[in-house]
């Protein structure tokens, strides 16, 4: 996997370049602003980007800026997006444009090496990585407390791990139970909240988000 | 050798006294004697008219009581506008700028306007001010006719000739000269004479820009006084500026703590866990580790960003309330000292406690000033004496250092006056360019 790394705090740079070098990636270039972030993606063409969020200049949201930028100039590259704070209005703008190779997870979450390798991957293929923060967040908003009343707990379970972008296989491993297990779920709560059946992870991401936010 | 600094201080003097007349100056505050003589001299005919009887038509009387000043409301009201007018005067013509008072609020209906105009504490104010305005018209009228009189004067030996050029023998009546004494006056019959009235003349036009400036002086404090916003208004203004300034203060800290948390201990720890996550991976889930010394080079790392975002969470929660203020401003002060790069020289005589708001001001302006001195001063020894002094914490801060310490120029000071100020307490700075810079904080014991 070549990832582009963009994350102004020396020490945390320097901790993720050797995460994924450890784990076999190539790190093609690792900046500190978004301008150098749009630079390094257009000249190396990698197939993820980590992107945090709050970045000089301004040290707001330049981080979010640039990857929505990418998201239309680069659709081939997947954006990670990380930070210290979940600001559900930013998962919000990052899925504005499709669920397809987006993520959004705490920085925490690299204390969980695997998990966020597997996550980055996840980006890298197309896929969709959302912190469970961003998902319990929408979960908590209550607007939809009736329909997820109706669900059991092992399915709320489930309905959070396909919320974060998880497969199936990724939900069986997490939850240890088998795959078709899995799938008796996830028939059971599109069912229960009246969503088409979708096929692939992506649209199954988007048909849940946006229950979950509407 | 000696000599020349005194003489040269006297030319200087006396051209500045020649040129007085003819300056900038000068002219505005003659216009404003003159505006000045015209309104006072009909405040007086309007005064006149209602008080002396017999000294104006009746009827008239009887309009200007009935109309202007029996709804004593209005008289507020228009004392109000006058007073305007002249704020607007003495910034055109003084350059004096007096803030407007807070405006009349008067409620709907005639009783209701009524009884607003008479509540009226500003427009009372500038009642008073219409009605002082008469005694300072006199003095200003007396400063016009040293003007007007002394330039006359002046004019005397050049149309001497023109007109006084009779044939022998005939003899005419001497000409009038004024004197800086209205009334007194004295006769010219020659025209060496002339000059004597030319000699006066000169006196009277020097003379004249210190008499209009006796007057204006006299009239700007009181314009300043009865036509600014009161001492109430303005105390009110000033804790609304300085609330604001504290409530920015205190947001501005909270911001700076949340970017310092998150640029500094957040950051360390959430690369701490990290290196302990990738080493877990390094040294397996069981059986034999597949790479002891990776796992012993990323422990290593962890622990050390263990201790860096310890000491920086210290470093952060001192920031924010020193511990050892608890203990009271001189243990605190101490303390700082100790920590000082430069050598400190630290005097406290503090035997009642302030209030703690004032303690940590006094603490923070302690560490900004040591801080700022360490930065740009040079310095090589530090001065800190901290005293009540009659009811005040005073707060001195003396290094010996470059000087030319600028508030302007953004080293925090600018910063400290306005936290200072946010409790009615003062910063004053004394640094001229090669030293030493004494910086002086006064605060009010309680807060």
């Amino acid at each position: 996997m070549r990832v582009v790394i963009a994350e102004d705090a020396a020490l945390m740079r320097e901790g993720l370049i050797r995460l994924l070098r450890d784990r076999g990636h190539e790190v093609c270039a690792a900046v500190a602003d978004g301008d150098a972030l749009l630079a390094a993606v257009a000249e190396h063409r990698p197939d993820v980007a980590v992107v945090d969020i709050r970045m000089p200049p301004t040290h707001t949201d330049e981080g979010l800026r640039a990857a929505l930028e990418l998201r239309r100039d680069h659709p081939g590259t997947g954006v990670l997006v990380f930070s210290q704070y979940i600001e559900t209005r930013y998962a919000a703008r990052l899925l504005e444009g499709g669920a397809a190779g987006v993520g959004y997870l705490l920085k925490d979450r690299v204390a969980d090496v695997a998990e966020f390798a597997d996550a980055l991957a996840r980006v890298a293929a197309g896929g969709t990585a959302l912190d469970p923060e961003v998902v319990g967040q929408l979960l908590g908003a209550g607007r939809h407390a009736h329909g997820l009343a109706a669900l059991t707990p092992r399915e709320r379970e489930v309905l959070s791990l396909m919320a974060e972008g998880r497969s199936n296989a990724g939900i069986a491993a997490a939850l240890v139970v088998s795959g078709g297990a899995v799938e008796k779920h996830v028939a059971s709560i599109f069912g229960k909240l009246g969503l088409p059946p979708s096929e692939g992870d992506n649209r199954r991401v988007l048909a849940v988000l946006r229950y979950l936010g509407s | 050798m000696g000599s020349t600094g005194p003489v040269t201080s006297l030319i200087a003097l006396a051209r500045a006294a020649l040129r007085e007349p003819f300056g900038r100056r000068a002219r505005g505050e003659l216009l404003y004697c003159l505006v000045g003589v015209l309104v006072g001299l009909a405040v007086l005919a309007v005064i006149v008219a209602l008080l002396v009887p017999g000294t104006a038509e009746s009827v008239i009387r009887a309009a200007v009581i009935t109309a202007v000043l029996v709804p004593l409301a209005l008289a507020t009201g228009m004392a109000r506008r006058l007073g305007a007018a002249h704020r607007r005067l003495a910034e055109r013509l003084l350059g004096k700028r007096v803030a407007p008072p807070p405006p009349a609020s008067p409620r709907p209906g005639l009783l209701g306007r009524l009884g607003a105009g008479l509540r009226d504490g500003p427009g009372w104010r500038a009642l008073a001010y219409t009605l002082l305005k008469p005694p300072i018209a006199m003095v200003e009228l007396y400063a016009v006719f040293l003007w007007a009189d002394g330039l006359a004067n002046l004019t005397y030996p050049f149309w001497w000739g023109m007109f006084r050029n009779h044939p022998p023998g005939v003899r005419l009546s001497p000409v009038l000269v004024g004197t800086p004494f209205p009334g007194r006056v004295f006769h010219v019959g020659t025209y060496p004479g002339t000059f004597l009235a030319l000699v006066v003349g000169a006196v009277m036009v020097l003379a004249a820009p210190w008499v209009t400036r006796a007057a204006v002086s006299a009239d700007r404090w009181l314009l300043q006084g009865l036509l600014g916003p009161g001492r109430l208004a303005e105390r009110v203004r000033d804790l609304e500026q300085t609330r604001a300034l504290a409530v920015d203060d205190s947001a501005a800290l909270l911001r700076q703590v949340e970017r310092d948390l998150h640029d500094g201990a957040q950051i360390r720890l959430a690369t701490l866990a990290m290196h302990l996550g990738m080493a877990k991976e390094k040294l397996g889930d069981d059986g034999d580790p597949q790479d002891v010394a990776g796992a012993r080079e990323l422990v290593d790392a962890a622990h050390r960003g263990a201790k860096d975002a310890l000491a920086e969470l210290r470093d952060l929660a001192r920031g924010i309330h020193p511990p050892v203020l608890d203990n009271g401003l001189a243990d605190a002060l101490a303390t700082l000292a100790a920590r000082s790069a430069i050598p400190v020289e630290l005097a406290t005589d503090i035997p009642e406690r302030p209030t703690p708001a004032i303690e940590t001001i006094a603490y923070f302006c302690a560490a900004e000033l040591l801080a700022n001195a360490a930065k740009h001063s040079l310095a090589s020894r530090i001065d800190i004496q901290a005293a009540e002094l009659a009811g005040m914490l005073l707060l001195t801060v003396t290094d010996d250092g470059a000087g030319a310490a600028d508030p302007a120029r953004g080293s925090g000071l600018a910063g400290l006056a306005q936290r200072v100020s946010t409790v009615d307490g003062r910063l004053d700075i004394v640094s001229p360019p090669g030293g030493p810079t004494r910086v002086t904080v006064e605060l009010p014991m309680r807060a």
